[in-house]
């Protein structure tokens, strides 16, 4: 890449920095920081250090990259931040200029990349993996990299026996214009790890419309969280056209929707492109939100609570508290966890290269979870699926987990 | 520079993990919340993080005979420049010493270890029914170690004083590594010199303050919020002081000027009425509704008689948060106003606060600079904010010359250079001026004979 964009990451990364003063309020809110104290984790340490290597203090090197690799991407310090610095795209930023710089472009993120970029591999990954899970070896791979999945046909048979059938909620009285072109888009997360689920959404969607199924390709966040800007940019592309008949896109992944809804500032200096960007952008919705609009019901009531736990894409990146909750309610007893919005330590691809860390802010996650005493921890992405499957594991089977679709 | 060996020592002590030696983390370690301009870094040569009191004996005793600087650090939230380590080498952090370690309720006492967060003290004495008032802007990220070497106070200091109201005793681990306790549960103890006093608000430079032993008192049952509008500054502080001098004490009484409120209704997208030439938060707190309707009736009896323009009672949790935020948020908003904000922390008698605000203003005018200003109405302490941008030609030297005069006027009404934020680096070249010779000299005879050897956080008060 030219100087002149490396120049550009580098001013649009100042922009943010620079209006740091260093107070430390985000300190306790980090995830990372409260799993491991030193400042170099912390929000402020790692804007710091963004902020010297702009201003010539520090040198561009491959532990700079493993520094501000080290970030959730959960947005919690830009929310307590008095001056919501976003401390994310910062890192985006940075991390895209690192790689670059030094070309230690992180061979793992640049294959998983390729995987990611093409289809056919996604396509490919997602039987294999449902091949491993029949045969019940998805245990033998590390880090959940291959979750056990708790399917709605389980969930029903366990929470919706003779005691819930009087209870089934009244069907949706939602009038549904055909004229709205309502599509879906397929996350690869949901694809290859939670397909079952990929296909409730599918059944839900279409209780209201006749939803249009693409063959779309990846978000592109894992890209442009490792440095693959140029990847990410011409996955969106990509989507952008694949899109441009459809009204609506629905996402069931909080972080696709989150980085969807993104695209339109990613192109804001490339005529060609800008408007379409934005036209797409603003057709996209969680799942959550569109049933919101649609005023979907889900289609039972049981005799289970219910605990939620916010993506940080979602709750923080998309102000979506109120719908997936509202729907919970609907759907059975809900009842609201400690935390519910701190990260579970997933964040993409983070929980396989830090698998420690990610584990002891798990374990917290799964302390509250366990405290409320629900039967079903339910969320809206698949990454956070990943980590609060192997929480479900660890407590014993005192609860399990799964994605919005299955249970509503 | 730090050898091998002596880092191989440290590790032994603490554990490799523990002993951080890299470029980054050790620039991780190099700056704190003040405007010290972070470059060039002042990086320390090891970051040391240990977790017990044992461990930092033996890390100071390393120091000692190896002469090495170790300049203690809690969160890095201070304001002045108090934990960068200026000489390098060993910054001690002591955000792992986290434990609560006993809470007798019978003594309303408290201890607890440095690195423990004040709002963890607050939660976990409030949970049995009991209040630690100390409440600096930082309260929720900032480490009571620090709270206590600074001397923090915040906005109950006019009814509840500050950090060292508090401290009842301390261990201290000396220059050599020696442990030292002072102070006990003793209410009445004038054994010796009070030591406990010595070594609060002594900045790092005296000893390691490892616990500290609080007192704590009943939390007060209710709470209430009230908003005072004046047209002029100076109505404003005559309405405090009358309330203060007829025995109605708020719990805090906050300030802002009108280029505050301006700030904050441009930061909040509301409209400012021009009429409003400052604004008074005031905290109340007592028994019951009744003892907060009572002081409230004779606070805005006070207001009025001091020409109150609008008098306002927070009717629920929701507005009284709200008003509090808008106090909070003060230093964010004005902040946005230009790239760089030097925030001051004079404290003057509480009577001279609208000639220091007055003077503070001719001050602006003489050096072309904007100077907001809000503070401790209730207790004299003011902080002046510089509004500048560093990077014009000139603005820095204008704006070194403002605080000097700043500082001048705060010493001729019998101010201090320092309320609540400590002296660190940044207020360090006018402490002479504050104490006189004799001052410093005394200052001086102390830290000869605690720290001989001059490795406790050098280059910083005086």
């Amino acid at each position: 890449m030219s100087n002149r964009s490396d120049d550009k990451l580098l001013q649009e990364a100042k922009k943010i920095v620079s209006q740091c003063d260093r107070c430390g309020t985000c300190l306790p809110a980090c995830p990372l920081f409260e799993a491991k104290n030193v400042e170099a984790s912390s929000a402020r340490g790692k804007n710091v250090i963004a902020r010297a290597l702009i201003e010539g203090g520090l040198e561009p090197t491959p532990e700079m990259l493993a520094k501000v690799n080290f970030c959730l991407l959960c947005r919690a310090c830009v929310d307590t931040c008095p001056s919501k610095i976003a401390t994310d795209e910062a890192m985006i930023n940075i991390r895209q200029y690192l790689v670059n710089k030094t070309g230690a472009a992180n061979t793992k993120y640049k294959a998983m990349g390729s995987i990611l970029k093409s289809r056919g591999m996604v396509k490919l990954t997602a039987k294999t993996l449902a091949l491993l899970r029949t045969l019940g070896l998805n245990s033998v791979f590390p880090h959940g990299m291959v979750p056990e999945e708790y399917t709605r046909a389980h969930f029903l048979a366990a929470f919706s026996g003779p005691a819930a059938l009087g209870q089934k909620a009244p069907p949706s009285d939602v009038a549904v214009t055909a004229a709205s072109k309502v599509a879906y888009f397929e996350g690869c997360g949901m694809r290859m790890m939670f397909p079952e689920a990929a296909a409730e959404t599918l059944e839900i969607l279409k209780t209201s419309t006749k939803p249009q199924v693409k063959d779309n390709v990846c978000c592109g966040l894992p890209h442009l969280a490792h440095g693959l800007r140029g990847e990410f940019l011409e996955l969106a592309r990509k989507n952008i056209q694949i899109y441009e008949d459809a009204d609506a896109v629905v996402c069931d992944c909080a972080s696709c929707g989150g980085t969807l809804k993104h695209l339109a500032s990613y192109f804001a200096d490339d005529p060609l492109w800008q408007d379409r960007a934005a036209a797409f952008s603003r057709k996209v919705m969680d799942l959550t939100e569109y049933l919101a609009k649609v005023g979907y019901t889900p289609r039972q009531k049981v005799e289970t609570t219910f605990t939620y736990h916010d993506p940080c894409h979602l709750g923080r990146g998309q102000g979506i508290k109120k719908q997936p909750r509202d729907l919970l309610r609907a759907a059975g007893r809900f009842v609201e966890m400690k935390e519910a919005d701190v990260c579970c330590g997933g964040a993409g691809s983070f929980h396989l290269d830090y698998p420690d860390i990610a584990s002891t802010i798990l374990d917290r996650k799964r302390a509250n979870i366990e405290k409320t005493g629900a039967a079903i921890v339910v969320t809206g992405c698949p990454g956070c699926l990943i980590q609060l499957a192997k929480a479900a594991k660890a407590s014993g089977g005192k609860f399990k987990a799964m994605h919005i679709s299955q249970v509503i | 520079m730090i050898t091998e060996d002596i880092k191989k020592k440290i590790r032994n002590i603490v554990g490799a993990e523990n002993a951080l030696d890299s470029d980054l983390d050790r620039f991780g370690y190099s700056y704190d919340a003040s405007f010290v301009p972070l470059l060039p870094a002042k990086k320390p040569d090891l970051v040391v993080r240990p977790a017990t009191t044992e461990e930092v004996s033996k890390i100071m005793a390393v120091a000692y005979e190896h002469a090495i600087p170790v300049t203690p650090r809690g969160a890095a939230t201070g304001r002045t420049g108090g934990s960068i380590p200026v000489q390098g080498g060993i910054s001690l952090s002591l955000e792992r010493m986290m434990k609560i370690i006993e809470l007798d309720v019978n003594n309303m006492m408290v201890w607890a270890e440095a690195g423990v967060r004040t709002i963890d003290l607050y939660n976990a004495c409030a949970a049995k029914g009991l209040f630690y008032p100390p409440d600096p802007a930082s309260w929720k990220f900032s480490t009571i170690g620090g709270n206590v070497a600074e001397n923090a106070g915040g906005m109950r200091a006019v009814k509840y004083g500050v950090t060292s109201n508090y401290v009842m005793g301390l261990e201290v681990v000396l220059s050599d590594g020696t442990v030292l306790q002072t102070g006990g549960k003793a209410i009445k103890n004038v054994t010796g010199y009070n030591l406990t006093s010595l070594f609060t608000g002594s900045e790092g430079t005296l000893g390691i303050i490892t616990k500290v032993l609080f007192r704590v008192i009943p939390m007060p049952k209710k709470r209430g919020t009230l908003q005072l509008m004046f047209r002029t500054l100076d109505d404003g502080c005559t309405a405090v002081h009358r309330m203060l001098q007829s025995g109605l004490v708020p719990a805090a009484a906050e300030v802002m000027d009108r280029f505050c409120l301006e700030a904050v209704a441009k930061h909040r997208k509301t409209q400012h009425d021009p009429a409003i030439g400052a604004c008074i938060v005031i905290e109340i707190d007592g028994d019951d509704d009744e003892a907060l309707a009572l002081q409230t009736k004779r606070m805005e009896a006070v207001a009025k008689e001091c020409g109150v323009y609008q008098f306002r009672i927070a009717q629920s949790q929701q507005e009284s948060d709200e008003l509090w935020a808008i106090r909070r948020g003060i230093s964010s908003a004005i902040a946005s106003i230009l790239p760089n904000r030097l925030g001051e922390d004079i404290s003057v008698p509480r009577d001279a606060f609208p000639e220091v605000v007055r003077r503070i203003a001719a001050i602006a005018e003489k050096h072309k600079l904007t100077i907001a200003v809000y503070g401790h109405a209730g207790d004299g302490n003011i902080h002046p904010s510089i509004l500048c941008d560093l990077s014009k030609p000139g603005e820095e030297e204008r704006v070194h010359r403002a605080v000097e005069d700043l500082f001048d006027v705060t010493l001729s009404v019998g101010g201090t250079l320092s309320g609540e934020h400590g002296i660190g680096i940044t207020k360090r070249p006018y402490i002479a001026k504050a104490l006189g010779e004799s001052g410093v000299k005394t200052l001086n005879a102390i830290k000869m004979a605690l720290d001989p050897k001059g490795i406790l956080n050098p280059g910083k008060i005086w």
